[in-house]
C-alpha cells in the first residue's frame, strides 16, 4: 500500500520547458545532514562496519571458530608470525628458568628489579626483560643454553616448521573400470561402506559396531547440549527414544557422514605425514595445493599451509582463535541485533502506537495500559526469563529484545500522532473520505517519520549495549559464536595479562557506538533545525 | 425567476435541529460522563443551490463545529443533515461516502491544512485517488486522467501547473489556500464548506481568494457555507447570513439585512463592535457594550441563550427558549421582541 508509487513521477515543466522539481522536507534534511561533518564521518564508519560484517565470510581472515591450542593468547603483532612469537615465548621462558636455576647471572640491581616485578605480579615484564637480556648475552657469548634446552629449542623450531593445516577441498571417487570421477559424497552409503572396508581392511561387523557406537555418542552429545544436568539414566532413556524416532533415511545419512569423516581423517593424516616431510626440508613453498590418493579409487584435493606462519594482527584469545576475525564476526552478530531489534521494535511500536494515538478511547486505553504494565516489569529480568524459557540462541535473543523494546517506540509514536491528528490536514483527509489506514500510513506516519528515524538511530546503540551486557553476563551469544559483548566479557577476566583481548573488541564497539550516536544527533539536527543547541 | 423558484422548493442541504455535544468525562479508571459541552445546540437551516450562507458569530459560538458536524467529521449528537435527500447521520458508511463527494471543505489555516510531506499534485489528487480506490468515481480515471485533472484544477485556481511537484512549504499563504481550494474542487462537489478560508490571510490576498471563490461559484454553480468573523467579508460573499451565539442561530436573513436592519439584540451588539472605517462617523458612533462574558456552554439552558447579556431582556426570556420566527419573507429571528 505504501510503495504503490514506485513509478516515476511525471515531470512538470514551466513555460520555458524547464523541469520544476519540489524540495521535499526530507531532501532539505539530507542537505543539512551533509553539512554536518561528524555525521558524514559517522555514516562512513557505520557503512564500513556494515560492509565488513556482511563481507566477513569472503574476507581473507582466519576462521573465527578454529581452535588452535598452540596459539593461545598470542599478542597482537603486524610483523611477527605465530611461530616467531611462540619461539620467543619459549625462549623467554627458558631464559627465566636459567636465571632462576642460576646458570644465567644478572647484576644485583637487576635481581632486585625482577623480584619487585614478581612481587607485584607483573610476570609479563619479567619475561620481556629476561628475553632481551638473554638474547643479548647469547649474542655476546656470555651465556649458552644447556644441551637439553638446546634440544628443546631445536625440537620446537622443527615442530613450528612442520606443523601444517590441511584442509580438504574435494573428495573424489574414481571408478576402476570406466575411469570416471565423481564426488565421494554422491555415492550411496553401501558403496561407501564397501570402499572403506577395502581401505581399512576391517570386516563389516567391526565397522558396524564402530559406527553404531559413534553415532550413539554423537546423538547423546546433542541431547546433553540441549538438556544439561540430568541423571545418566534419563539420558539413556532419551537416547533410546531418539534412536527409535530416527527414520531410515536419517540413520542412513548419519552412517554416511560417519564414514566420510573416517575417510577424511585418514586423508588428513596421510597428507600430514607426506607434506610434513616436505615442510621440514623446505622443498616446497607453502601454502600448497596437492592431490592425494589413498588408493586407486579414492583421491582428494587438499590445501596445506603452515599454521605457524599465521600473523595475528589483533592477537588471539584463550583458545588460539584469531581476535580480528572474532571481532568482525562478533560485529556481525552485534550489528544484526542492533538493526533487527530496532526494526522489529519500531514496526510493532509504530503500528500499536499509531492505532492507540489515532483511534483513542478504549483502544488507546487498553494498549497503553499493557505498555504501562510491561514498563513496570524489570526489563532485564524479562529478557533473562525469556532467554531461560526459550533457550540460549541468537534468534531467541532477537525475540526477547524485540518483545520489550517496542514500548518506548509505541509511546513516542502515540504522542506524535496525537499531536498530529488534530491538524487540519488530517481533518481534510477525513473529510475526503480517507480510511483510517490511509490516514495513519499516508499522513500520520510519514509526518512523524523524522522523529522515528532519529529515535531508531539512537536506539541501535542501546540495543548493542543491551546485547553486550547480556553476553557479558553469559546470557547472550554463546561460543563458538561471538559478539562484541561476549568478547569483552571473555577479555575482562585476563585483562592484566592479555590486555589486547579486552582492548580491541571494546575499541571496535566504542567506535561504532560513537558513530551511531553522532549520526543520530546529526539526523535530529537535520530534521529539526530549531532543536540545534547553539547560540 | 421560475428557475430560482424551482430551487427554492428544492433545498440541496437541510439541517434540522442539529446538536453536537462533546462529553465531559471524569474518573480515574472508569470514565464516566459528567456533562457535555453543547457546542452546537439545535440549529436548523436550508441551503438552496447556488446560494452562499455566511455564518458569523464570536469565537467559540460553534461555527466551525456546525460545519464539521455537517460534513460528518464529528458524529452529531442528534438532528439530521439531509444532503440530496439522504440523511447523512443515519446513512450507512458507504452511502455517506458516496454523498460526501458532493460536499467538500476548505480549511482556515493554509499552513496546517496541507500535508507537508506531499507534493501539490498528490494533495490535489488525493480525493480522486481515494474515490478511485473505492470505485466510487462517476467515471473511471486513469493515471493520466488524474494528472490532467490536477493540472486543470491548478490552472483554474490560478496556480502555475509547473509547480505541481513542489511541496506546500514552498508556497505563500494565498497560494496554499488556492491549493486547498483546488483539492476541494477535485471531485466536482456541489457544496463547499469553507471554514474561515480567508481569516489567516493578508487583506490583499483575502480579496483575491474571495474573488476566486466568487468566480468559481459563478462558473461551477457551487453552493457555499462560508464561515467568517469578519462582517465585511460575509457581507461581500454571502447571499444569506446566519448569526450564531452559543451554539444557536439567533438571526437568519438575506445578506444585506443584518447590516441595514439588524433585529436581534445580539446582532446589533455584534455589528456595533465592528469599527467603521471613517473616523468622523466612528467617533460619533454609540457602541453597544455587552456586560459579562459568554456563559459556559456546559450547562443546559431553559431560557434564551442570550439572556445573561441581553440589554433588552424580559421576564419571559428567562424561562422560555425563543423559536425562530419569520419576520418577513427572508428574515428570521429568534427573539421574543418580535413575537
Amino acid at each position: 500500500m505504501l510503495n504503490k508509487k514506485t513509478e516515476k513521477k511525471p515531470q512538470a515543466t514551466n513555460q520555458f520547458n524547464q523541469a520544476v522539481a519540489g524540495n521535499s522536507l526530507t531532501r532539505d534534511a539530507w542537505r543539512r545532514l551533509k553539512k554536518n561533518k561528524m555525521a558524514v564521518i559517522s555514516i562512513f564508519i557505520v557503512v564500513i562496519y556494515i560492509l565488513l560484517a556482511i563481507a566477513a565470510p569472503i574476507l581473507p581472515i582466519y576462521p573465527y571458530d578454529e581452535i588452535v591450542l598452540d596459539h593461545q593468547n598470542l599478542p597482537p603483532s603486524f610483523t611477527q608470525n605465530a611461530g616467531t612469537l611462540l619461539l620467543e615465548k619459549r625462549l623467554a621462558d627458558l631464559y627465566t628458568q636459567a636465571w632462576r636455576s642460576g646458570s644465567l647471572e644478572v647484576s644485583e640491581a637487576e635481581e632486585e628489579m625482577l623480584w619487585t616485578w614478581i612481587d607485584a605480579n607483573e610476570t609479563n615484564k619479567v619475561w620481556d626483560y629476561m628475553l632481551e637480556k638473554g638474547e643479548q648475552m647469547s649474542a655476546d657469548g656470555s651465556f649458552t643454553f644447556s644441551a637439553t634446552d638446546q634440544r628443546r629449542i631445536e625440537r620446537l623450531e622443527e615442530k613450528l616448521m612442520s606443523e601444517l593445516k590441511v584442509s580438504i577441498k574435494s573428495l573424489w571417487y574414481t571408478d576402476p573400470i570406466s575411469n570416471e570421477r565423481e564426488k565421494l559424497s554422491s555415492l550411496t552409503t553401501e558403496q561407501l561402506i564397501d570402499l572403506y572396508l577395502d581401505l581399512s581392511g576391517t570386516d563389516i561387523d567391526t565397522l558396524k559396531d564402530q559406527y553404531t557406537r559413534e553415532i550413539e555418542q554423537q546423538l547423546l552429545r546433542g541431547i546433553k547440549d540441549q538438556n544439561p544436568e540430568l541423571p545418566d539414566a534419563e539420558y539413556q532413556q532419551m537416547l533410546e527414544r531418539e534412536i527409535e524416532r530416527l527414520s531410515e533415511s536419517r540413520f542412513d545419512s548419519l552412517i554416511k557422514s560417519n564414514i566420510l569423516t573416517k575417510i577424511t581423517n585418514q586423508i588428513v593424516n596421510d597428507a600430514n605425514s607426506h607434506l610434513g616431510q616436505m615442510a621440514t626440508d623446505e622443498s616446497v613453498l607453502f601454502p600448497v595445493k596437492e592431490e592425494i590418493s589413498l588408493n586407486d579409487t579414492i583421491s582428494a584435493e587438499v590445501e596445506a599451509s603452515r599454521i605457524n606462519e599465521r600473523i595475528y594482527y589483533l592477537g588471539t584469545d584463550y583458545q588460539g582463535r584469531d581476535m580480528l576475525s572474532r571481532i568482525i564476526y562478533g560485529g556481525q552478530v552485534s550489528i544484526a541485533i542492533g538493526f533487527v531489534g530496532t526494526i522489529t521494535s519500531v514496526l510493532i511500536g509504530i503500528i500499536l502506537g499509531a492505532l492507540a494515538g489515532y483511534l483513542g478511547g478504549k483502544v488507546d486505553y487498553i494498549i497503553m495500559r499493557i505498555v504501562d504494565i510491561m514498563y513496570g516489569l524489570p526489563y532485564m529480568l524479562l529478557v533473562i526469563i525469556a532467554m531461560a524459557i526459550f533457550g540460549r540462541n541468537i534468534l531467541n535473543l532477537f525475540f526477547a529484545l524485540a518483545i520489550i523494546s517496542w514500548l518506548t517506540v509505541s509511546r513516542m509514536v502515540r504522542g506524535q500522532i496525537m499531536s498530529l491528528k488534530n491538524q487540519e490536514f488530517i481533518e481534510a483527509a477525513r473529510s475526503m473520505g480517507a480510511s483510517t489506514w490511509r490516514i495513519i500510513f499516508k499522513h500520520l506516519v510519514p509526518n512523524s517519520l523524522s522523529v522515528i528515524i532519529v529515535f531508531s538511530t539512537l536506539r541501535i546503540p542501546a540495543f548493542i549495549m543491551t546485547e553486550s551486557f547480556l553476553s557479558f553476563l553469559g546470557l547472550g551469544v554463546s561460543a563458538p559464536f561471538a559478539s562484541w559483548g561476549s568478547l569483552v566479557g571473555d577479555g575482562v577476566g585476563s585483562m592484566a595479562l592479555y590486555p589486547w583481548k579486552l582492548f580491541f573488541p571494546a575499541l571496535a564497539m566504542t567506535i561504532f557506538l560513537f558513530a551511531m550516536n553522532f549520526l543520530g544527533d546529526g539526523l535530529r539536527d537535520a530534521f529539526d533545525p530549531q532543536s540545534k543547541n547553539q547560540l | 425567476m421560475s428557475d430560482s423558484d424551482m430551487n427554492l422548493k428544492q433545498p440541496i442541504l437541510e439541517v434540522k435541529d442539529l446538536k453536537q455535544h462533546f462529553p465531559i468525562e471524569s474518573g480515574l479508571l472508569l470514565k464516566k460522563q459528567v456533562g457535555a459541552v453543547r457546542a452546537v445546540d439545535g440549529i436548523s437551516f436550508d441551503l438552496l443551490p447556488g446560494e452562499t450562507l455566511g455564518i458569523v458569530g464570536e469565537s467559540g459560538c460553534g461555527k466551525s463545529t456546525t460545519v464539521r458536524a455537517i460534513s460528518q467529521l464529528y458524529t452529531p449528537t442528534s438532528g439530521s443533515v439531509i444532503l440530496n435527500g439522504l440523511d447523512l447521520i443515519n446513512a450507512s458508511k458507504k452511502e455517506t461516502l458516496e454523498a460526501r463527494k458532493d460536499m467538500q471543505m476548505i480549511f482556515q489555516d493554509p499552513y496546517a491544512s496541507l500535508d507537508p510531506r506531499m507534493t501539490v499534485r498528490t494533495i490535489i489528487a488525493e480525493p480522486l485517488e481515494i474515490y478511485k480506490r473505492r470505485g466510487m468515481l462517476d467515471t473511471q480515471m486513469s493515471r493520466n486522467d488524474i494528472e490532467n485533472r490536477v493540472e486543470e484544477l491548478m490552472e483554474r485556481v490560478g496556480l502555475n501547473r509547473a509547480f505541481k511537484n513542489r511541496y506546500p512549504h514552498e508556497f505563500s499563504g494565498g497560494q496554499r489556500q488556492r491549493i486547498g481550494i483546488a483539492r476541494a474542487l477535485a471531485l466536482n462537489p456541489k457544496i463547499i464548506l469553507a471554514d474561515e478560508p480567508v481569516s489567516a490571510l493578508d487583506v490583499s490576498i483575502q480579496s483575491q481568494i474571495l474573488n476566486l471563490l466568487h468566480e468559481l461559484q459563478q462558473e461551477l454553480g457551487l453552493t457555499y457555507i462560508f464561515i467568517a468573523h469578519d462582517l465585511a467579508v460575509i457581507e461581500y460573499i454571502s447571499t444569506r447570513v446566519a448569526v450564531m451565539y452559543l451554539g444557536k442561530i439567533m438571526e437568519l436573513s438575506r445578506a444585506a439585512d443584518p447590516y441595514k436592519n439588524p433585529l436581534h439584540p445580539y446582532t446589533k451588539a455584534l455589528l456595533s463592535a465592528a469599527p467603521i472605517p471613517d473616523p468622523v462617523i466612528e467617533r460619533k458612533r454609540q457602541r453597544i457594550i455587552l456586560t459579562g462574558d459568554v456563559p459556559s456552554p456546559n450547562v443546559e439552558r431553559h431560557g434564551c441563550y442570550f439572556y445573561d447579556r441581553c440589554p433588552s431582556r424580559m421576564a419571559k426570556c428567562k424561562e422560555n427558549i425563543p423559536q425562530m420566527k419569520r419576520v418577513d419573507e427572508h428574515h428570521e429571528v429568534a427573539c421574543f421582541l418580535y413575537e
